[in-house]
């Protein structure tokens, strides 16, 4: 077990250090530049500013320093916004982002089992046919339409609830409803076909020959091998949820980091680009190993050490 | 034995659904509390769409930063209803006879909002500051007319070789190199602002947190939520306090028009950008503001790329281009066509608009361009027309102006234009190197004056773009530069811009408008053409 985490997290540093160098080859790679806008101003001023923020340096020089800067985890001032460095950005952005992407996690993982579970023990029954029709429209329609709607329905003709901005839990009800609806449909759907699956095990059979409580069949033996599949795209939803949501945090004027990740790249402004992606993917790949362990966790039978479960 | 099973999850359900409901109650509670302390209070709720980039005078050149400065800070002049400057922070201007050296005598009662007084010193210290090399400021060359100010700022020369001396606390001296009639105008720009010496030598980032920020316009900062919200209170300490009628004006930073038009519904604002779609329905209606935004949206001609060396065919295209036609079915924001370069809300010395007395120099005419696009390539001695792309910067609206012409092209020329879109930055990029045949381009003025934008167009000029040069023209506004009689000087820059229609290295599309819906309640704001957001004399019933 232990060796095996290990083995993960070097394997995350090099995975990590492949995006950060894709990520820095790429936004050089591009043409324009932090400092162009329709306004050209003085060479001398440019060039003031490229020695300010280093960009004059060769690209290799620039790479190294680049690297330092992820290993010290200090990204420097941004250029966009030469009051704020990008630490301070990700310091305030994220905790927002973190915030609504719990909420949303828990919201669709609760709705979502309890959906695809009742429409798995209500097979081809009205629950089922109307659990799933919730799905279908929760997956078909993208989360920036919904949020439109939302708005449209609850702010602007029925008045009940504010229409953006994040500062009471008043406010959070709309962009949480918006973000949750996709990804509860997902895990509703999941779960059903792997709890239908599940249910016509032998185990689940063998369990109600031996008169066990329906309860307990449901969440001891059915429900935690029917989580595996919900399991694995936990991982990246969660990632992809918690570090911000550009689209519905640019609706609901949410100050996540989800727009600084997508302005920094029109913008150009390089240790931004590079703070975001590296906090991002460093994410991802961490919950990814968490996955992983959970895996073991909820089904002994996978091994976590790959030559055992080789030879075994 | 299911149905239990089914009553079990069925609760489970209710107790989460019911924990929710707790929090939305708490919620409703916190939110008609506050809102009923604020009744007696005059609050006007705006929104600035994004977290202003710098507060810094001298850094940002931006409408987010510069309109809610705006009405933090003064300058020596600000401009009044009718957007002529007038005495601010300064009591008394007197300008010599040859109209180089500016004396500006402050307000006895100008102060800032910690108490202290506003001092020359304190504009010396802040145009200093804009004029530092190391500053960067993206503002500094509008200060170039300044003795001295270019080369500080480029680095050649140094910080006491600036035209500008506090002679003594209240006066402030400038001196300039040539007479310019728009240099009131140009320092009504917040670059001008002056900074709190005492407050900027403290803490050097003074301007980016509420409660070091110094001001001394008719609002102070009382706090700044980044990234979500701004409160502005009214600033006790300013000369001019009885004139401001607001207590509170509350910033939001919501960046979608159609979510920011849902909050203006429910009276979470009281202004609103109005969603593109929206113009139609709103057309007539009272609450509808659509004010003049002194800019230009146009297409360069490169006329050292094929076939727009010829100034017949550029003319032929431009003659091809149905102004009014784009205006009224394409764009559909209330805008005007533009048949000159000069956009709208520049008075002459005789009182009268500069596009008027120039009137219309550009217009469809299929039959003229026909002709010309014949005649050009006659003289070039070409069977077909080189083939024409037509870039722009990817955008919805410019694919819909771009869509237009290319469909206008082949109805009067009968040529087949390639569209190209380009990301904005690169797009950016490529114009500079001179790499597209047609693009486009628009221009916001900088200072209320024709000769900014007609300025752009001499040789060498980085905003030139489209490698043409003319020796008469740039005759033409260096004689305007230097011209000491305002009327002589209104004609040379009508002949510029005659001659540059003529010479077609671009062609003009529309003009620009500021278009918003107000809360009939709100009163007051003035929105300048050239300028920013002015909450001064704003009032709300």
């Amino acid at each position: 077990m232990v060796s095996y985490i290990i083995k993960r997290f070097l394997m995350m540093i090099a995975t990590i250090f492949i995006i950060a160098t894709l990520t820095f080859a790429l936004m050089h790679s591009i043409p324009g530049s932090p400092f162009d806008s329709d306004k050209t101003s003085n060479p001398v001023i440019q060039q003031n500013l490229e020695k300010f923020y280093h960009l004059d340096d060769p690209l290799p020089v620039q790479y190294v320093s680049y690297l330092k800067a992820i290993v010290t985890f200090d990204f420097g001032p941004s250029i966009k916004k030469p009051n704020e460095t990008v630490n301070s950005l990700l310091e305030r952005g994220f905790p927002i982002s973190l915030e609504l992407g719990m909420i949303t996690i828990i919201v669709a993982c609760i709705s979502g089992i309890i959906l695809g579970t009742l429409a798995a023990l209500r097979h081809n029954g009205l629950i089922d046919y109307f659990a799933m029709a919730i799905a279908v429209i929760g997956i078909s329609i993208p989360n920036f339409i919904l949020a439109t709607v939302l708005i449209q329905v609850f702010a602007g003709q029925l008045g009940w609830l504010p229409a953006a901005t994040w500062s009471s839990p008043k406010h959070m009800i709309l962009p949480t409803l918006a973000l949750a609806t996709g990804p509860m449909a997902i895990i509703a759907r999941l779960t059903r076909s792997s709890m239908l699956e599940v249910l016509t095990q032998d185990y689940i059979k063998m369990a109600k020959a031996k008169g066990l409580k329906p309860w307990r069949i449901v969440f001891r033996h059915a429900l935690r091998n029917a989580m595996m599949p919900v399991v694995t795209i936990m991982g990246t939803m969660l990632a992809s949820i918690l570090t911000g949501t550009f689209v519905i945090e640019k609706i609901f004027a949410i100050p996540g980091m989800g727009k600084y990740f997508v302005e920094s790249i029109n913008n150009r402004d390089y240790p931004v680009i590079m703070g975001t992606t590296v906090f991002y993917s460093a994410f991802l790949v961490f919950m990814l190993f968490i996955v992983d362990i959970v895996y073991g966790l909820l089904d002994p039978r996978i091994k976590l050490h790959k030559k055992e479960g080789e030879t075994s | 034995m299911k149905k239990w099973l089914l009553l079990t999850l069925l609760a489970l359900a209710m107790v989460v659904m019911a924990a929710c409901t707790a929090n939305e109650d708490a919620g409703k509670n916190e939110g008609s509390e506050s809102s009923g302390d604020k009744k007696s209070e005059k609050v006007l709720y705006l929104n600035n769409g994004v977290e202003p980039t710098s507060f810094d005078p001298s850094v940002a050149f931006d409408a987010v930063s510069w309109n809610p400065l705006n009405n933090l800070m003064e300058g020596l002049v600000r401009l009044d209803e009718n957007n002529e400057p007038k005495e601010a922070i300064a009591e008394k201007i007197d300008i010599s006879d040859d109209q180089k050296t500016y004396t500006f005598t402050l307000r006895e009662g100008a102060k800032w909002s910690n108490g202290d007084a506003v001092t020359a010193g304190d504009f010396v210290y802040g145009w200093t500051h804009m004029l530092d090399p190391e500053t960067a400021s993206p503002a500094a060359f509008l200060a170039y007319g300044i003795v001295g100010a270019e080369d500080f700022n480029t680095g050649e020369g140094k910080a006491d070789g600036i035209g500008i001396k506090a002679i003594d606390d209240k006066t402030f001296e400038v001196t300039l190199t040539d007479p310019t009639e728009a240099f009131l105008n140009i320092i009504s720009n917040p670059s001008f602002f002056p900074v709190n010496e005492k407050a900027a030598t403290d803490n050097a980032k003074w301007f980016a947190e509420a409660d070091s920020f110094v001001a001394n316009g008719p609002f102070k900062l009382a706090s700044w939520d980044h990234d979500s919200k701004m409160v502005f209170e009214k600033n006790d300490q300013y000369w001019d306090k009885d004139n401001v009628k607001l207590d509170k004006v509350e910033w939001a930073m919501v960046n979608d028009t159609n979510t920011e038009y849902q909050m203006y519904q429910s009276d979470e604002l009281d202004i609103s950008s109005v969603p593109g779609e929206m113009y139609s329905k709103l057309k007539d209606s009272d609450e509808l503001v659509n004010s003049e935004q002194a800019g230009v949206a146009f297409y360069r001609f490169n006329v050292e790329k094929e076939p727009f060396t010829n100034k017949k065919v550029r003319q032929a295209f431009a003659y091809a281009v149905d102004q009014d036609n784009i205006v009224e079915y394409v764009t559909k924001i209330g805008q005007k066509p533009a048949h000159g370069f000069v956009s709208y809300g520049f008075k002459g010395p005789d009182g009268n608009e500069f596009r008027d007395t120039v009137g219309d120099l550009i217009g469809l005419d299929k039959e003229k361009a026909k002709k010309l696009l014949e005649e050009g390539m006659k003289e070039e001695g070409w069977d077909t027309l080189p083939k024409v792309t037509l870039t722009y910067g990817t955008s919805p609206d410019n694919q819909k102006v771009a869509v237009a012409l290319q469909d206008q092209f082949k109805e009067a020329l009968g040529v087949e234009v390639k569209l190209q879109s380009v990301e904005s930055s690169v797009f950016m990029a490529e114009q500079k190197e001179l790499k597209h045949q047609l693009s486009r381009s628009s221009f916001l003025y900088d200072y209320a004056d024709p000769v900014n934008a007609l300025e752009s167009f001499i040789t060498d000029s980085s905003m030139n773009r489209t490698a043409w040069s003319n020796k008469e023209y740039d005759q033409l506004i260096a004689d305007a530069k230097s011209e000491q009689d305002s009327e002589k000087r209104w004609t040379l820059l009508q002949d510029a811009e005659k001659l540059l229609i003529e010479e077609a290295p671009i062609v003009p599309v529309h003009f620009y408008n500021q278009l918003s819906v107000q809360k009939p309640s709100v009163s007051g704001i003035v929105r300048h053409p050239v300028g920013y957001l002015e909450l001064k004399f704003a009032d709300k019933e």
